[in-house]
């Protein structure tokens, strides 16, 4: 239907994304008022909307745009809670990259 | 029953017209089935149900108007897909899920059952759900028709579909592992995935002419090295950069290669710490 995708990154490859909406999974780090730290293979800085709902050490998908400065803005966020596992998430990332004919549009 | 059962049906039909010379009665058992299953010209033998990215589904096009979809050069029907649920639209006879998965959108219905129509389940924006149902397509737009919706409750079933929609992909674009096309399509430098599977020692047969320490290395370094191999490069070697656009690997995948191939003693460094070239001895 709509030719858009929103590709799955870890920290390796924001500064290929800089100015698109990305799919990032990752662990809770750190909270700090409307900011938080999110390990998905390399800490982010994620600025997050009113409505975001996280808890330290939890896991959390958040799609977002990713600023000049490499850090994401945050646009829509899921609490993941425990249980993840965040090596196969990391592999889908690399998978995903290395088949970008499943998973990604060029823009 | 059992002479309208398609193949099996074929015993009792040929006893009794192959008295008239035929072989197979071919055209006159023909007619006679083709009344009994109307527009039967489908192969359900085929309808098994494949994991897909929305995006395959959104790319694929029919060769003619109602031709059978095509992924992959495999006829596909019934898929299941992973995906968030972006908007939900419930009308009188089915629902309307909009559903995303990162990699494209596509609507899938659900028709109401009458009979239960509280069965019809309600999700809120966001949630992550599973789908398996049939690829339809109606005034040119294709959609889902589910069968079967259900929500995800472990978020890692979105990650392994994610791989198990490739994992199929690969196994039909490039052969299943340690099939008979696998070792064709490993040797293709360059081909990307590298899905050959070697015996430790090189006794693979694309293997012929590689160092037989290569059967220690991962297999992406295994992939690194044939690129480096079968590609030109001069004394200088070739850069990370090229080698991760000639592969189809990662940048930090070639990265682990190189160092693993270092360590091996396979390759060594040349104008930088990131290019490499096959050491020869």
């Amino acid at each position: 239907m709509e030719a858009t995708s929103t590709p799955r990154i870890t920290c390796g490859y924001l500064d290929s994304y800089v100015g698109k909406n990305v799919i990032v999974v990752g662990k809770v780090v750190q909270l700090r008022g409307d900011e938080a730290i999110i390990d998905a293979d390399g800490n982010i800085t994620a600025h997050l909307h009113r409505e975001a709902h996280l808890a330290a050490g939890s896991g959390v998908q958040i799609i977002g745009k990713v600023n000049p400065d490499l850090s994401i803005k945050v646009l829509s966020s899921i609490d993941l809670g425990q249980g993840i596992d965040y090596n196969i998430a990391n592999t889908v990332v690399e998978v995903a990259h290395q088949n970008k004919a499943l998973f990604a549009y060029d823009r | 029953m059992a002479s309208f059962g398609g193949g099996g049906g074929g015993g009792y039909s040929r006893t009794n017209y192959g008295a008239q010379g035929g072989d197979d009665g071919g055209g006159f058992m023909g007619s006679q089935q083709g009344s009994q299953s109307a527009g039967g010209t489908k192969s359900y033998a085929d309808d098994s149900l494949r994991p897909i990215t929305i995006k395959q589904l959104v790319d694929c096009k029919e060769e003619y108007p109602g031709a059978e979809l095509k992924i992959d050069g495999a006829p596909v029907t019934q898929v299941t897909v992973v995906g968030q649920v972006r908007s939900v639209n419930p009308q009188t006879t089915n629902t309307t899920y909009r559903l995303d998965d990162g990699t494209a959108l596509i609507d899938v219905k659900k028709w109401v059952d009458t009979d239960k129509p509280e069965a019809t389940p309600n999700f809120e924006p966001d949630t992550y759900v599973r789908v398996m149902g049939r690829i339809q397509t109606y005034g040119g737009k294709k959609h889902i028709g589910a069968h079967f919706i259900r929500a995800i409750e472990d978020f890692n079933e979105v990650n392994y579909h994610l791989l198990e929609a490739t994992y199929v992909h690969l196994c039909l674009t490039k052969g299943m592992p340690g099939g008979p096309n696998s070792a064709a399509a490993g040797g293709n430098a360059g081909g990307g995935g590298g899905d050959g599977m070697f015996v430790d020692g090189g006794g693979g047969g694309d293997n012929s002419g590689l160092p037989s320490k290569l059967g220690a290395c991962s297999r992406n370094a295994q992939t690194v090295f044939k690129f480096l191999n079968n590609t030109p490069g001069g004394n200088e070697g070739l850069h990370l950069n090229m080698i991760a656009s000639g592969t189809g690997l990662s940048v930090r995948d070639v990265m682990a290669a190189g160092d693993d191939l270092l360590n091996n003693g396979m390759v060594y460094t040349t104008i930088d710490d990131e290019t490499w070239a096959i050491l020869d001895y």
